[in-house]
């Protein structure tokens, strides 16, 4: 891992430590240094699509976060025991949702690739469902399954379980963001070369000790890029908390609170600036960590095929845990498949089409060709950003590389409501620097196309961190003589770039368009302070569902919206596999 | 590079037709040319901004436009615009959110000709909100959890403290909820202005509260779900969801007197289109108009004494209403919402 390991003595010499670099990989400093000019350009444009997605909105919240009220919950938060305890429920339930999470996800992710089972399409598609999770309906789902009233619960057990607060929020966050983790180790472990198993097979190891002692450490870098990810993913969630949170406050229903409450936007900022600090702590952490870990196994050498693991000490326990969770994700979603042909949901359980007629003909059509066609324009460009950003951050860039790979991840980890006022103060009004106008007003019933040029911004920048972080824990893997070798016979690095790193992080791309076209379609509490006349998102309006307490609605349009993305997933997937590159899979 | 970008390219381009097709049909308002739209915040329930707006279009022939916030989501993208403003008129919410538009300066007074026929504790003297409807607090339980329990509905605020109730009663947090703060007021209002001893009240009912939801009408799900046996809210929500199919639902008030919220109707400061703004909210206060929230199951009092008051709604003769000062309420509120979280919310249930 040079290249990663020179990135961080770079920015932080401090740290440095010798790089005990395996021979043959001396040279890639050197091919990096030599930077050619269509790089410079790339990182310049990067920056600066970065710097209007998200530079500008953060900034402007900073600002009101220093303002004086601001200021004022700052210092509360140091000094008020309260706070001290919703920062210390922050940090827990985001410790808690990177591990669990992080660890379902390599189970069925492990299970899908390499352990020998019927089923694995269902599989695969079951660990998938569960992106398109829009808000509040896994939440309410589990109310009516767990809840002191639960189907199962009290219906089946007699128990007035209690899942408001922590448990409850683990459970929920844990089942709903674990597919990203799922990609990420599905990725990683298709592209593992299988003759380092074999070697180590060969050596009598048993396959317990390969799984442990070859193949996980070989997905460290997978490991500790979920565990970021669901940490400040599930830090930053709103809906959740909001619905399940009980008496456990959270920062980001903290700040919520404070907008909507409070009408005070700079203590809402305030207290989102909190939620920035332990995601960056993690964020340096998990990079200095994982870049010691040598992680190299797409070499460009010919490599067999993994044969399926049958040995019952691994099989049978993943297997069954595998399953029973796969029965939760089953149980909960059919609850809001139902959910959608009762009548009142939980309570009275006639059967009816009413809410999806309401759902199909009323004002529901309309907010599904909007949203549908915002979240198409996002996804491509939220895709390819996160693959290019990957790509300079781990390859071409040196310095600058933690801060653009940094500032790449803000978007998901400052919670929606503050980004989404931070939208508001940027793009409602005109942009102006130093006077000259850059950019007319994008946000707003006022301002072109509606507003949505806004509303595709915020998608974009949402949903590229999921991409990014796929492409770089899969370029992590591919081994740089691979680009070398292009580079070496004369193609510019734009090109090796588009010819040979693209399709070899195919399915990091793929998993970066699903999960930004999922994202985009899910994405509720950014969305509220940008909505206009003109545009109507989906998810406001299962919201506004919920609000009135017709969870038969809300539920029917989940169902729709969940129909909508896994249809269009599988659509971007035949696009991207048959059409774009042609069945140039470089992955074995 | 051709073969790769173009599909991609296509796909965009798709999208962006598809948008630019969606795009103009939102603001059909221009493209008739008789008169300017009016664009409203509406903080109301969806089908009810939906019917207000084309209603007041085949009234007036004046074109509207809405988009739903809620009353801090409202003054939160207000400050977000500054002086260009992109809405008009501000429909519904309680009006302290207005008073809290209007500590920011986005609310240019208004007197209405047909604020004449509301009565004065339902509109401001110097015209900053006016009232459209009223909304009584009240106790909405579940009749099959109080059966298990062994209680009665309660008919009064002591009646909560019944230990019968522990973690069976649900109401929102006053900080994130104007429904929580309105019963918080309330109780100070009731115990004459007394701060702790309200807050003593809240201490004392803490270990019955199963959770302090964020959204005001949160409870009342609850209740109809049967995670608790009552919730804290407004009378016409609790109808609502009795409308909506819990049947197992029934609305009791406290008899030593209850909260009510007013639900405003302002001019924003700065409209682009201040004439047809004042025409909304001219039209807003009329009996036709007010009539229509009960049709889409909007169960709120109309303020104005010609609309017509239907089943579902409380009859506000029949309860015992506190009298509230809503600019007093409004001025105490970050205080005394800071005491209810460092007093109340974090002790220990018993």
């Amino acid at each position: 891992m040079t290249t990663t390991l020179d990135t961080v003595a770079g920015a932080q010499p401090a740290l440095a430590t010798p790089p005990v670099a395996p021979p043959g990989r001396r040279s890639s400093p050197r091919t990096r240094a030599r930077a050619d000019r269509g790089v410079v350009a790339l990182g310049l444009a990067v920056a600066v699509v970065l710097a209007f997605l998200v530079g500008y909105p953060v900034l402007n919240l900073l600002s009101a976060a220093f303002a004086p009220d601001g200021l004022e919950v700052l210092r509360r938060i140091v000094t008020e025991p309260t706070n001290h305890r919703i920062v210390l429920n922050t940090l827990v339930l985001g410790l808690i949702v990177g591990v669990v999470g992080t660890l379902i996800g390599f189970l069925f992710a492990f299970a899908q690739v390499r352990v020998a089972f019927r089923g694995k399409r269902a599989l695969h598609l079951l660990a998938m469902v569960p992106i398109v999770a829009p808000p509040f309906a896994v939440a309410t789902a589990v109310i009516t399954l767990f809840g002191r009233n639960g189907a199962i619960s009290n219906g089946i057990f007699g128990i007035k379980g209690d899942i408001y607060g922590l448990s409850g929020l683990v459970l929920v966050l844990s089942l709903s963001f674990f597919p990203v983790a799922y990609m990420n180790f599905r990725g990683m472990l298709q592209s593992l070369d299988p003759s380092l198993d074999e070697a180590a097979s060969g050596l009598g190891a048993t396959k317990l000790r390969i799984l442990l002692s070859v193949t996980v450490p070989m997905l460290v870098p997978g490991f500790a890029g979920s565990f970021l990810l669901l940490f400040v993913e599930s830090i930053a969630d709103l809906a959740n908390p909001l619905v399940l949170g009980g008496d456990y406050t959270v920062l980001s229903s903290r700040a919520y609170l404070a907008v909507t409450g409070d009408y005070n936007t700079s203590a809402g900022a305030a207290y989102s600036l909190t939620i920035l600090l332990p995601a960056l702590l993690v964020f340096l952490v998990q990079r200095y960590w994982v870049s010691k870990r040598s992680v190299v196994t797409v070499t460009g050498k010919p490599t067999g095929h993994s044969e399926q693991i049958r040995a019952a000490s691994i099989r049978v326990p993943v297997l069954v845990i595998v399953g029973a969770l796969s029965a939760l994700i089953v149980t909960i979603y059919l609850t809001v498949l139902a959910g959608g042909f009762m009548k009142v949901p939980g309570v009275n359980n006639e059967l009816t089409l009413d809410h999806f007629r309401f759902v199909l003909t009323g004002i529901g059509s309309k907010a599904m060709r909007d949203t549908a066609a915002l979240a198409l324009i996002a996804a491509p460009i939220a895709g390819v950003l996160g693959m290019l950003i990957a790509w300079l951050v781990v390859r071409k860039l040196r310095r600058t590389s933690a801060l653009l790979d940094f500032v790449g991840m803000l978007g998901l980890a400052v919670p929606g409501t503050v980004l989404g006022i931070g939208y508001a103060l940027s793009y409602i009004t005109p942009t102006v620097f130093f006077g000259v106008q850059v950019l007319p007003a994008l946000a707003g019933g006022t301002a072109a196309f509606s507003g949505g040029i806004a509303i595709v911004m915020v998608y974009i920048t949402r949903s590229l961190p999921s991409g990014q972080r796929a492409g770089i824990s899969s370029l992590n893997q591919i081994h740089p003589a691979i680009e070398e070798a292009s580079t070496s016979l004369g193609a510019a690095s734009g090109t090796t770039f588009r010819k040979v790193t693209l399709p070899l992080i195919q399915s990091a791309l793929v998993s970066g368009l699903t999960f930004a076209f999922a994202r985009s379609m899910t994405t509720l509490s950014p969305i509220v302070f940008l909505t206009t006349p003109g545009l109507k998102i989906m998810t406001s309006q299962i919201l506004a569902e919920v609000d009135s307490g017709r969870f038969g609605n809300a539920f029917a349009y989940c169902t729709v919206l969940i129909v909508i993305v896994l249809s269009l997933i599988l659509l971007i997937n035949l696009l991207v596999r048959k059409v774009i590159f042609r069945g140039r899979t470089h992955s074995r | 590079m051709h073969r790769r970008t173009v599909p991609l390219t296509l796909t965009a381009a798709v999208a962006v037709a598809v948008l630019a097709g969606c795009a103009p049909s939102g603001g059909q308002g221009g493209a008739d040319g008789s008169s300017d739209p009016v664009t409203f915040i509406c903080t109301p329930q969806e089908d009810w901004c939906q019917l207000v707006a084309s209603e007041f279009t085949s009234a007036t022939g004046i074109p509207a436009d809405y988009v739903r916030l809620s009353g801090g989501e409202a003054v939160a993208r207000l400050s977000a615009t500054g002086d260009t403003p992109e809405f008009d008129a501000w429909f519904g919410g309680g009006a302290e959110g207005h008073l809290a538009a209007d500590e920011a300066g986005f609310i240019e007074p208004y007197t209405s000709p047909n604020a004449d026929q509301i009565a004065d504790e339902y509109k401001d003297a110097d015209g900053r909100w006016t009232g459209v409807y009223v909304g009584a607090l009240g106790f909405c339980s579940n009749t099959d959890v109080l059966d298990e329990i062994g209680a009665d509905a309660p008919e009064s605020w002591d009646d909560l403290l019944d230990p019968a109730f522990k973690s069976n009663v649900a109401m929102a947090h006053p900080g994130t909820s104007g429904t929580a703060y309105q019963a918080l007021w309330t109780e100070v209002d009731l115990n004459d202005g007394d701060q702790d001893a309200a807050l003593d009240y809240f201490g004392e009912l803490h270990s019955n509260i199963l959770q302090y939801s964020k959204s005001g009408s949160a409870p009342g799900q609850m209740a109809g779900r049967g995670e608790v046996a009552t919730g804290v809210i407004f009378a016409q929500d609790c109808q609502k969801f009795i409308n909506e199919g819990f049947t197992n639902l029934t609305t009791t008030f406290p008899e030593e007197g209850t909260g009510y919220e007013v639900g405003a109707v302002s001019l924003l400061a700065n409209a682009r289109n201040p004439e047809g703004a004042k025409a909304f909210i001219d039209w807003t206060l009329t009996a036709e108009a007010q009539d229509l929230a009960a049709t889409v199951g909007s169960y709120s009092v109309p303020t104005n004494p010609d609309a017509t008051i239907t089943d579902d709604m409380v009859d506000l003769d029949d309860i015992t209403l506190e009298p509230v000062d809503i600019d007093a309420a409004g001025a105490a509120r970050n205080e005394l919402v800071a005491r209810f979280d460092s007093e109340v919310a974090p002790a220990p249930k018993e």
